[in-house]
């Protein structure tokens, strides 16, 4: 098929369905990118050819005084609807017009891929969400200084020295802390561990949770390390930004010292990477359309995101 | 048959006084009458029909709150949420619309509405207009200055007189002069001694030369007619909080007087990145007034993007230096090629790791 310009907003807008991978600058709140997003959407479809204001009724009753001059004549000669023209109902487009739904929310100060559901997409959206797909993040922790909220904008509230500190007890502390989440995980399911189901369960490998009251972390991995700051990759389902920041103060607070979290990004969710995700410059229409199809490629080579019977988990 | 329905409601109505269900009624009949009688095609019933309500719906506007004299004996009393319900009946808003004027925009706030609705285009509006093009102002400036503000047509032409002349005894140019009125349409609505004592402040406040002045009110039109509350929790917090001296802020808002409209909280943020974050000292920030214009998280991107190529550097003693003014113009693009002198997929993922 021969790919065409298209010039018509009507055309753009029934087109305008999918999931959209936007990434969410820290210190913006959710809300506020929808709105950004949303408004732009908007103004682009609004840029681009509108629909003409309809006509009027064949006979309608000339009101005017029927004079050449006369300019309400002169309207409805034309049988041109002016009560149709963008100057009196506004813009044809409004953010209120798009459906618009997140998959799973980001903190404030939590960067990365942001998921959104545009209009019909709003179903794959939905889906994706209720299959808990995991989510990896990269948090960095400095250490040395512990604030109030456990994130580097509030009021210090503790000091300690990290000189004894190394990558290699952080990996450690990792490691057993993954082990023991993944027992938690077991214990979520409601299964006794000492039971033949439990084992069955366990021989599938690892499982989801099936609402979305508790986090499960799946895997922590120290990735970087550098002094005073170190990054960990973090799996995980139904987690929090708070969640999060507390696990890095718990972590820092077992290898005797304080840290906060200085960075938290998440940079894939499901299939959906960091390196597709749409920059803040690039929220204008053009590269809107163009991240709902590439999301839309994505979702057709992965289907089982969006049905998953099995209670193990992939992908 | 239907006429004397409305009879029986309207003599109801004065009764009762109950004017706005009544009303409802009546567009209700009268909406039926007409759909009823035009899909049958005979034109002469419905001037029959129409004609007896016209005579004893003309007292209604004058004991109601009247919304408008100036369109068709059917629309009048229909109450409406926007005024495109009434344009295709109203030569005046019709006038507006081929004027360009967004009548969406006007309705959205309170009271103006109503107040246009009220307008006669020969009577109130035309006068204004010719006024306007005297002042040399384009035709093409019309709409957009009537849907900023539509409160333009209640003042007397003699007062908009008196404020022209005011403004060219202070020696504003005449292209000032029009720019100041394209720009900001507000400024008619300020009496010359308002508007005086404004110019006054501000020339006082920053021992403004009169030229200077003229620049600023030029410049930024807007910042004149600005709520004075705000503006001087600006001038405290440029001059106190941030300590520029008075000569360093008197070129600063010249040069950018649209840093007093900044809410003082943003510029205060932009201000410690640019002084603490980029260590630029005051002289070189009142120099390019456009970094404290910019928002800071672009300031922040770019400078650190800057900083990781290793580019970052805005003294102008040394080799390799960057203009601070150049970091916040044009858009991402320009920034990375021209100032940056890298690529964009560089800087893309730069952002992705932040």
């Amino acid at each position: 098929m021969a790919l065409t310009k298209v010039y018509d907003a009507a055309t753009v807008f029934r087109h305008l369905n999918g999931v959209l991978n936007v990434y969410k600058p820290a210190g913006m709140k959710v809300g506020h990118v929808r709105s950004a997003v949303l408004s732009n959407i908007c103004k682009g479809l609004n840029e681009m050819k509108q629909r003409e204001p309809r006509k009027l009724p064949e006979n309608t009753q000339l009101l005017g005084t029927g004079t050449a001059a006369d300019s309400v004549l002169h309207n409805i000669a034309k049988n041109v609807d002016l009560s149709d023209d963008i100057l009196c109902t506004g813009p044809r487009y409004m953010p209120d017009d798009i459906r618009c739904a997140t998959v799973a929310s980001l903190g404030h100060h939590t960067s990365g891929v942001l998921l959104f559901g545009i209009n019909k997409g709003l179903r794959q959206s939905s889906r994706i969400q209720k299959n808990r797909p995991v989510r990896v993040y990269h948090v960095t922790g400095r250490m040395g200084t512990a604030t109030e909220n456990h994130l580097p904008d509030s009021r210090i509230t503790a000091r300690s020295n990290h000189k004894h500190i190394s990558a290699e007890r952080i990996s450690g502390l990792a490691a057993s802390m993954q082990a023991s989440h993944q027992r938690k995980m077991y214990e979520l399911c409601g299964v006794d561990l000492q039971t033949q189901a439990a084992y069955e369960l366990a021989c599938k490998g690892l499982i989801r949770p099936a609402d979305n009251s508790l986090p499960v972390i799946y895997g922590i991995k120290l990735i970087y390390f550098e002094r005073p700051h170190f990054t960990l990759e973090v799996h995980a389902i139904n987690e929090t930004q708070e969640y999060l920041t507390a696990l890095v103060h718990d972590m820092a607070l077992e290898l005797r010292t304080v840290a906060h979290c200085s960075q938290l990004r998440c940079i894939r969710h499901a299939h959906f990477d960091v390196t597709d995700s749409l920059l803040r410059h690039g929220w204008h229409l053009p590269g809107i359309v163009k991240n709902l199809r590439q999301q839309q490629e994505i979702l057709r080579a992965h289907p089982q995101m969006l049905e998953q019977e099995r209670i193990e988990l992939h992908a | 048959m239907f006429g004397s329905a409305i009879r029986n409601i309207i003599i109801k109505n004065a009764q009762n006084a109950a004017k706005f269900k009544a009303i409802g009624a009546q567009c209700r009949h009268l909406r039926s009458n007409r759909s009823t009688q035009s899909e049958a095609d005979t034109l002469k019933p419905i001037d029959l029909t129409t004609k007896p309500n016209d005579k004893e719906l003309e007292p209604t506007p004058q004991d109601s709150s009247a919304v408008a004299l100036d369109f068709g004996n059917r629309e009048a009393h229909v109450p409406s949420f926007n005024l495109a319900a009434y344009v295709n009946n109203s030569s005046t808003l019709q006038h507006l619309v081929s004027l360009g004027v967004d009548l969406h925009s006007i309705e959205r706030r309170k009271g103006l509405g109503e107040f246009v609705l009220r307008l006669d285009f020969e009577k109130n509006i035309k006068p204004c207009l010719s006024f306007l093009a005297d002042q040399g102002i384009a035709p093409d400036d019309f709409g957009r200055m009537i849907t900023k503000n539509p409160l333009l047509f209640k003042e007397d032409i003699d007062d908009l007189q008196t404020r022209v002349e005011y403004l060219k005894s202070k020696r504003f140019s005449d292209e000032a002069i029009q720019r100041i009125f394209t720009q900001n349409p507000f400024w008619l609505m300020f009496s010359t001694k308002r508007v005086n004592r404004r110019l006054g402040y501000f020339q006082k406040e920053f021992h403004l030369s009169g030229h200077d002045l003229r620049l600023m009110a030029t410049k930024e039109p807007n910042l004149i007619t600005y709520k004075m509350e705000h503006l001087r929790k600006s001038v405290f917090t440029l001059r106190e909080e941030m300590g520029f001296n008075a000569k360093e802020l008197q070129s600063l808002i010249v040069r950018k007087p649209r840093l007093m409209m900044i809410p003082p909280d943003d510029l205060v943020e932009r201000f410690s990145y640019i002084h603490k974050g980029m260590g630029l000292p005051h002289s070189q920030i009142v120099q390019c007034a456009e970094l404290l214009a910019s928002r800071e998280f672009r300031l922040r991107e770019r400078h650190e993007f800057l900083k990781l190529l290793g580019r970052a550097q805005y003294d102008p003693q040394k080799d390799l230096y960057i203009s601070p003014r150049t970091i916040v113009q044009g858009n991402n693009f320009y920034f990375v090629r021209n100032v940056a002198k890298s690529d964009l997929e560089t800087f893309d993922l730069f952002l992705k790791t932040r």
